[in-house]
């Protein structure tokens, strides 16, 4: 067990109160508003610079005649429209079905004749 | 212990610490046994089948558009899942899945009035009742809450989770409800915005605890023979695991939360309905955490004075946004209060 005046101890206790002090520091820094402008700034040219990469990539990919990132998305989207309808037509179905049960079960409601 | 000793130790130390660190992907978490009961798109809704099942009102979980709802079923012995099945509640939870490009179209309006109404009645339908209980967590929270406000006919219960209602204050709000910081900008770019992206975000605002803190405090429990392999693994695999944001609800959720601060000024409109916190009328139970940064107390409280609802419970827990939910502290404080409020709530 080491003694309260091992060094190394002493070091780390050190450590961790200037780590503590930095945290503490750096929240107080990404909480101020020259942070936040900073970031915004950073944040919309690294997105400008990207999409024109993006936009020449795309650019390559289509005067090759192959499907793109767009030509992909679009199908996707059509998917996604189709399977949009058919839960709606799903629900409808299933709507019906219990409403038919529920006519069937209900009391007074005459059977009808078998021919 | 002699400087060969020491040295041999430290080397030990250092492999073991990188094999944690390079092997956290293949950690098992979610793993809890589960039915898929309906999907769509990229939603899917799983049910957690109680062998103890005794309260008739099932459990619909629900998690945010960011990081997975794998932290509700973290690991075995650390699952608010098990916890809850153990009680004897039949629990359901809906899944946003991974949206891709092509699903940038998607709005706030298509997860409350679409994906969560469609789940909730689905949940209905595979349980055989006609009234449930919600439980949302961070934007998960708020999507309920919105959901509460327009279609809570089937809702009996509903628990907030450190849920951003008033967001005026809080340090996100200081970064993107700026003026320069424009949501369509990122979204020209990336139509679902990246979830890297909005992690990079996330861990900005503790910088020093989120970079180095937590690999410091990793080192010293390896190099000091504690194990902490399996907690501290499924916890990394469950931060680093970031779906996207599709771009129509992020840009949503930017400017109507942080720019404009309109729920809580009641002036967001779903497919032309407008959300008023004040319908909300069901059983409700708030709880927020004492040193929340992402979604802070002040922020969630004032919905305590807005709703309609007669039976209005806070419960105020010490805790980060997630760590709340998460440890022993969680398992033998807030989850049993949480079950016991829910009971209460959950007889015929």
């Amino acid at each position: 067990m080491a003694s309260a005046s091992d060094p190394l101890d002493f070091a780390a206790r050190i450590y961790r109160e200037s780590e503590s002090a930095l945290a503490a520091l750096s929240e107080q820094l990404v909480g101020r508003d020259a942070f936040a402008e900073v970031l915004a700034w950073t944040t919309e040219n690294v997105m400008a610079l990207t999409r024109l990469a993006f936009d020449a990539g795309d650019l390559v990919v289509r005067n090759l005649r192959l499907a793109g990132r767009a030509d992909i998305n679009r199908l996707g989207r059509q998917l996604a429209r189709t399977e949009d309808k058919l839960e709606r037509v799903l629900q409808e179905v299933e709507a019906l079905r219990a409403g038919q049960a529920a006519a069937a079960t209900a009391p007074g409601e005459a059977e009808p004749a078998a021919s | 212990m002699n400087p060969a000793g020491q040295l041999t130790r430290l080397g030990t130390a250092a492999v073991e610490f990188a094999n944690i660190i390079l092997t956290t992907p293949d950690a098992s978490i979610g793993a809890s046994a589960r039915d898929v009961v309906w999907t769509h798109r990229n939603t899917t809704l799983y049910r957690y089948r109680s062998a103890l099942r005794r309260h008739p009102v099932p459990i619909l979980l629900v998690f945010a558009l960011i990081n997975r709802p794998a932290i509700f079923d973290l690991q075995p012995g650390n699952s608010f899942v098990e916890f809850l099945l153990g009680q004897g509640f039949d629990v359901f939870l809906v899944d946003w899945g991974e949206p891709d490009e092509a699903d940038a179209d998607m709005g706030l309006e298509a997860f409350v009035l679409d994906e969560l109404h469609w789940a909730i009645r689905e949940t209905e339908l595979a349980s055989g009742v006609d009234e449930l209980s919600v439980v949302g967590w961070c934007i998960g929270g708020t999507l309920a809450a919105m959901y509460a406000a327009l279609e809570g006919e089937a809702v009996r219960n509903l628990v907030l989770l450190t849920t951003p209602i008033d967001v005026a204050g809080s340090r996100y709000a200081r970064w993107v409800a700026r003026e320069s910081f424009d949501p369509a900008g990122i979204t020209a770019t990336y139509p679902t915005v990246p979830g890297p992206l909005i992690d990079v975000a996330n861990r900005l605002l503790k910088p020093v605890t989120n970079y180095w803190s937590t690999y410091r405090r990793l080192w010293e429990d390896v190099a000091a023979g504690r194990d902490r392999r399996a907690a501290y693994q499924a916890m990394a695999k469950w931060v680093g695991d970031n779906p996207g944001f599709p771009g129509r609800a992020f840009r949503e959720w930017i400017t109507w939360m942080y720019k404009d601060n309109a729920l809580i000024r009641g002036e967001i409109r779903l497919r032309g309905r407008r959300v008023d916190l004040a319908a909300i009328d069901q059983n409700l139970l708030v709880i927020t955490a004492g040193a929340d940064h992402i979604a802070p107390r002040e922020g969630t409280v004032p919905l305590l004075h807005l709703v309609g609802s007669a039976d209005v419970t806070h419960f105020d827990r010490p805790g980060g946004h997630i760590g709340l939910m998460i440890g022993s502290n969680a398992r033998e404080g807030l989850w049993p209060d949480i079950a016991a409020w829910l009971a209460r709530r959950s007889t015929r």
